[in-house]
Order: C-alpha cells, then structure tokens, then sequence
C-alpha cells in the first residue's frame, strides 16, 4: 500500500515545519525541522510519546497555530496564501476541541454544514446521524453528551464536508469497541471509495497497525523514523521466546544467561526476550544439551514495542 | 466574504440566544430593569416637583441610548467567550471562515439583539413614563448608530484583550463599558462635572451624542458638530481596534488558538 501510495499525487507537504516557543533563558523548540508527506488515498499515523510535538504539528497543519519556519502545502498550494480554498476541503477532530454547549447536536451539525457551504446538507446530516449511530441523541445539546457520543459528534463534524485529507485527534479514544470498530470500517470505507487521505495520531498501537500505511514517529520534536507500521515493529529486532520447560529449567537458566539474555520465570515457564534470527539456534543448543520444553510460543516485535523503546529515549 | 459562513456564525449564536437564558437575560432583563429603576426613581422627583417632566424623559431615553453601547459592546465580547468556554474556537478557525466574516458575523447579531432591546425598552419607556423616543425624529437614527459603532469599537479592543488573556479577563465582557459611563454625561450635562472629567469626555463619541440629545430636546435641533465629532473619534476608535484584535488574533496563533482558554 505504502508504495502504491508514493504513486499517487501528494495532497499534503510539510517540508522542515519548526515551531519555537520563547522562553525566559533560552527558546523552546517544539517541532524541530518535521518533514513528511502524505499521498492521496493514504492514511498516516502521527505517532510519539507525550511531548514529542503531535499536537503541536497539528495545530499548525490546521492553521491555528503559526509556523515559525518551515512550509506546509495542501494539494500543491502553499497554506498560507490558500487557506480558505485549501480548509474547505479539509476537515479535523481534535482533542482540544468541543462544541457549542447549549445547542443540540443537529444545530451544531447544521452550523458546520453551513460554514463548509455543503450541498443538501439536510441529507447529508441524515447519512452522517447514520453512520456515526448519533440518531438517539441527535436532539440532546452538546452538554448532555458523555465523552463517547461527544467524540463521535465531533467525528460526524470531520466528514460533514466529505473532505479530501482528514485530520484525526484519537479518532475513537472514549468510544466502546463496537462503536469504534463500525467507525473504523467507516472511516475505511469512505477512505476506498472516494480515495480520501488521512492523518491520524492515536495511543491505540492496534488501531494505528490496522489503519495506516505509514507512520511519522515523533520524538523530542522530531522526526525519529518513517516507515509502515510493520517496518516500524521490525526494527525492535527483538522478540520474546516463551517455553514451558518439563525438564531442565536450571540448566536452561545457565544457557541463557550464558549468550546474555534477559528473561523472567514463573513456574515452569520461562520468557526470554532475544534477537529474532537467534531463535533457531538457542533451540538447536537446547536440543543437543538435552533440554525438552512441551509448549512454545514466538511473540514478534510490534508497534508498542517500538514506541515504548524510542519513549523510553 | 462568504454569506454562508456569515449566515452560520449568525445561525450558532442565534440557538445559543434561544437556548441560553443568560443570553436572554443580557438583552432583555438587564435593559429592562434599568429602565424601569431609572424611571421610576425621576418619576418619584418629578412628583415631589424637584424635576420637570422633560427631565424624565431626558432621563429614560438616556438610559435606552446607553444601553445600545453596551449590548453592542457585549454582544461581541460574550459571543467571543461563548466560543472560548465551549472549546469551540479551534471548530472555527480550522474551517474556511476568516476572521472579518466571523467579525461581521457577531456584528450583525449584534445589531439584531441590540434592535430587540432597544424596542423593548423603548415600549416599557412609552407605557410606563409616556416618553416616546420616536420624538426625537429622524436624529434619532444616526444618534443610536454612533453608539453602536463606539460600542463595537470598545467590544472588538476587549475581544482582542481575550485573545491575547483568555477567559482570565471575562469581567471586562460586562463591566468594560461601565469604565466610559461617568465620561459619557449620560445622566447629567457635562459641565456639572469636573474639569478633568470634562477633558476626557472630549475624547469619547458617546458625550457628543448625550450632550446633543438634551440640546435637542431643549432646543429642537440636534448640532450637527457634534455628530461629526463623534464619529470622526469613532472612525479613529473602531480602525485602531479593529487592528488591534487582527494583531491579538496573530499574536494567538503564534502560541496556537487550541491553548486558548
């Protein structure tokens, strides 16, 4: 998909985006020379631990914040000199974002699908109310919502305009699994059917493996690797060997503390973490010292792994 | 300027009326109870014969005009809170609006609340004290819009001082336009006051426009200096503060509109 993807024509660029926040000794730098790109039809995952200028990198991709350098181009226009043109194409949820109190759930629909000059908008709603399962509480205000409808209230907002490039803040934090997973293959579907490009930053690693192509990984305010997510897992080169050991498990602690392995034991059975292509030989050697184990269980490296290693940097 | 996106910050702000009693109760009660405490209280003066019965009327259309200052003031400031305390502001700006059809926006709404005002008081000031305000004639016109434009002017400079505070200075919404009253001879003529009150009233629109308004209910003419004062000074007020909320809205996207609050 990802290369596929580089086929397709570029709608977002972001070419040494930096953004420094003054302070009373020295200048803080919140994005440092972020660079990327995102293809049409491609969904892309803004990855990174806390502080590592997610948001930051979003406001200023939506325009609320301003650049202290760098550029940003939508579709090959630069967003400072087309933001109205580029905007109405766009569309976001974000974390720091809610909505009018006071008003129901349908007015703020109808406000928005006013301010993006949607066509038939009425219909459009209705399909949106549809989709998102708002009808229960499409008349309550905004106010009376828990966090889950609330979030998928702000969803329905992103897609009112049936954007090109969407931008989603923890698209399904607070939402039941059932609920997210129909928002997910939604957010699928629509991306198939009409190619539509995303960015999402997410904390669910599950959801960022399933849904993205690729993924920026931000730390420290910069960009730390840019891969798939696969690509991203595989370079954590380790994986974690579990064994139930019939026979041996003292002599099979001499072994692996022999080659320098870490491991942990509970019972009979024992977890070491080890190089992925040492697998087959640690088995031989236990093989020929006579060591048996009756279960076995190979977990590969993932996504979680990668980001709790590099925030652990 | 798009019409859409003007017509939905009109549309946002005219559910939030309907829906928000404290809106509800900014453009009705408060006008309302002024005009009904003001009157009342002359009235009582008048008939103890310490006041003559155009005092009174001085007096409640007085309270009317400044009120248009005031709402008009606050209609934009709240409204821009209104945005600040639903979290809502990031929604906006994140959409193809501008700033200036948001800015026409509010102003329209203002205009249209503040005409909603301005007619209740001016029926409670008609069945209460018998003072009809459509007495003053055709003068009435640009009197009432010269106060709107100064309380629009104020609004936009507050609006611009949240952008850049937050919520942390929101009194300034209600209370702000109270700081111009005692300059703006809306009670009493401006040469009762002390000479130093008197030079800062020389640089307000809203003195002209309460001094002209006893002028023209002594004399019959309202003096058209006067009006040209007011909104020479208006002209400059309103260009200085509609840069400065363009400036403080910059200076907000420099540490980024999603930390405003």
């Amino acid at each position: 998909m990802a290369e596929n993807a580089n086929k397709r024509p570029v709608v977002l660029s972001v070419n040494e985006l930096t953004k420094s926040f003054p302070g009373r000794k020295s200048d803080f730098l919140a994005v440092d020379q972020v660079s990327f790109n995102v293809h049409q039809g491609e969904i892309v995952g803004l990855l990174g631990p806390n502080g590592a200028g997610k948001t930051t990198t979003i406001q200023m991709l939506l325009g609320l914040m301003t650049p202290t350098s760098g550029g940003i181009h939508y579709f090959g226009l630069p967003f400072e000199l087309h933001r109205e043109e580029i905007l109405k194409k766009l569309n976001h949820t974000s974390g720091y974002a809610r909505m009018p109190w006071r008003l129901t759930v349908l007015e703020n629909l109808n406000v928005y699908g006013w301010m993006y000059e949607v066509k038939n908008h009425t219909e459009k709603i209705a399909e949106l109310v549809d989709a998102f399962e708002i009808k229960s509480f499409k008349n309550k205000r905004f106010q009376d919502l828990s966090a889950g409808q609330m979030t998928r209230v702000l969803l329905a907002k992103a897609f009112i305009n049936t954007p090109e490039l969407v931008l989603l803040d923890e698209p399904t934090a607070s939402l039941d699994p059932d609920i997210s997973l129909k928002i997910r293959n939604y957010i699928l579907d629509e991306q198939k059917k009409r190619k539509m490009s995303l960015v999402i930053t997410s904390h669910n690693m599950h959801e960022v493996e399933e849904m993205c192509d690729r993924v920026v990984f931000l730390n420290k305010g910069k960009v730390y690797a840019i891969d798939t997510p696969d690509g991203l897992a595989k370079k954590n080169q380790n994986c974690e060997l579990q064994l139930m050991v019939r026979d041996g498990l003292k002599r099979l602690i001499e072994v692996i503390e022999g080659h320098g392995f870490r491991f942990s034991v509970s019972k009979r059975y024992i977890a070491i973490t080890l190089p992925e292509q040492q697998v087959g030989a640690l088995l031989s050697e236990m093989g020929a010292k006579g060591l048996q184990y009756s279960e076995i269980e190979i977990v590969k490296p993932s996504l979680e792994d990668f980001f709790v290693n590099v925030s652990k940097k | 300027m798009n019409i859409h996106r003007i017509f939905a910050v009109l549309l946002r702000h005219w559910y939030n009326f309907t829906h928000n009693l404290d809106r509800i109760v900014d453009a009705f009660y408060w006008p309302s109870v002024d005009i009904v405490l003001w009157g009342l209280t002359i009235s009582a003066l008048q008939k103890q014969g310490q006041v003559m019965v155009q005092q009174v009327y001085v007096l409640v259309f007085s309270v009317i005009l400044w009120n248009i200052v005031w709402r008009a003031q606050g209609e934009i400031t709240v409204n821009l809170l209104e945005e600040l305390w639903s979290e809502n502001i990031t929604n906006l700006f994140a959409s193809p609006l501008k700033v200036t059809e948001w800015m026409v926006g509010l102003s329209l709404m203002s205009l249209f609340k503040l005409t909603l005002t301005v007619l209740l008081t001016s029926a409670i000031s008609l069945l209460m004290y018998s003072a009809n305000i459509t007495s003053l004639g055709i003068m009435l016109v640009p009197m009432m819009v010269t106060l709107m434009l100064m309380g629009w002017a104020f609004g936009f400079f507050v609006a611009g001082l949240f952008l850049r505070h937050g919520t942390s200075v929101q009194t300034l919404a209600w209370a702000g336009a109270f700081i111009l009253m005692p300059f703006s001879a809306v009670y009493y003529p401006l040469f009762t006051l002390p000479l130093w009150v008197q030079k800062v009233a020389l640089f307000l629109p809203s003195s002209y426009i309460f001094e002209g308004l006893r002028t023209l209910m002594q004399t019959g003419v309202f003096p058209m200096q006067s009006l040209l004062y007011s909104n020479v000074l208006n002209a400059i007020y309103l260009s200085l503060a509609i840069l400065y909320f363009f400036r403080s809205f910059e200076k907000a996207r420099e540490k980024g509109l999603g930390h405003l609050k």
